[in-house]
């Protein structure tokens, strides 16, 4: 991964930090004061990277993992802003990017009732009795990154 | 990877959809291996992180064996 990808990369996520959502191309390209057609290669890098991921035939983000774009039924409240996550481990990855405590509104997979966790200083206060299932072994995670 | 009330609702879950288990851990474990993966995230000088050093943050979560080998 060149400076320039890593470049494009570290102004997503400040940007998805700063206003809850990334930049599109266009944006990115006007902040770095870069071409268009340059900055949408680095983002299709950085997909094939794993270090975003694109919606499928597009350059518009859906992951910076673990924050995500699209709805799911992962919701946390961290850093003074309301977030989704991809799946039951990214939820609770974004108090721990954010380096703050947060509260995680989900849901049982099986039955739908809603369940809340809570992370305090780290720890998770509230929750530990839930259970978290990975149907997908660890080599194939990037197989379907949207199923895992 | 989702959440579930208990082993009778991930055994029911598994069941209605067909599936086979893969692993099963709990929140708590979860929100130690995410605060551990995502940590460095947002660092200003993120690199990408080897393999081995992924592997090794499993590990050190005592998360091992054929089904969290990242190769």
């Amino acid at each position: 991964m060149d400076a320039f990808d890593l470049d494009v990369r570290r102004h997503v996520y400040f940007s998805v930090v700063a206003n809850g959502r990334p930049p599109t191309v266009t944006e990115a390209a006007d902040a770095l004061a870069r071409g268009e057609e340059e900055v949408a290669g680095a983002y299709r890098r950085l997909h094939d990277a794993h270090a975003l991921v694109l919606f499928p035939g597009t350059t518009d983000v859906w992951m910076a993992n673990p924050f995500c774009f699209a709805p799911t039924p992962h919701r946390v409240t961290a850093g003074g802003r309301s977030w989704t996550g991809t799946c039951a481990w990214d939820v609770l990855g974004i108090p721990g990017a954010l380096h703050a405590d947060g509260l995680v509104e989900s849901e049982c997979a099986c039955c739908g009732e809603a369940l809340e966790l809570e992370v305090v200083g780290g720890e998770l206060a509230r929750g530990r009795e839930l259970l978290v299932h990975i149907l997908v072994p660890a080599r194939r995670w990037w197989d379907d990154i949207g199923f895992t | 990877m989702v959440y579930l009330r208990s082993e009778e609702h991930l055994a029911r879950w598994l069941d209605a959809n067909g599936w086979e288990p893969g692993t099963t851990i709990t929140a708590s474990q979860t929100n130690d291996l995410a605060r551990a993966w995502w940590w460095t995230r947002l660092d200003p000088g993120w690199r990408p992180r080897a393999a081995d050093e992924s592997q090794a943050i499993l590990e050190g979560l005592g998360l091992t064996g054929e089904f969290w080998a990242l190769r």
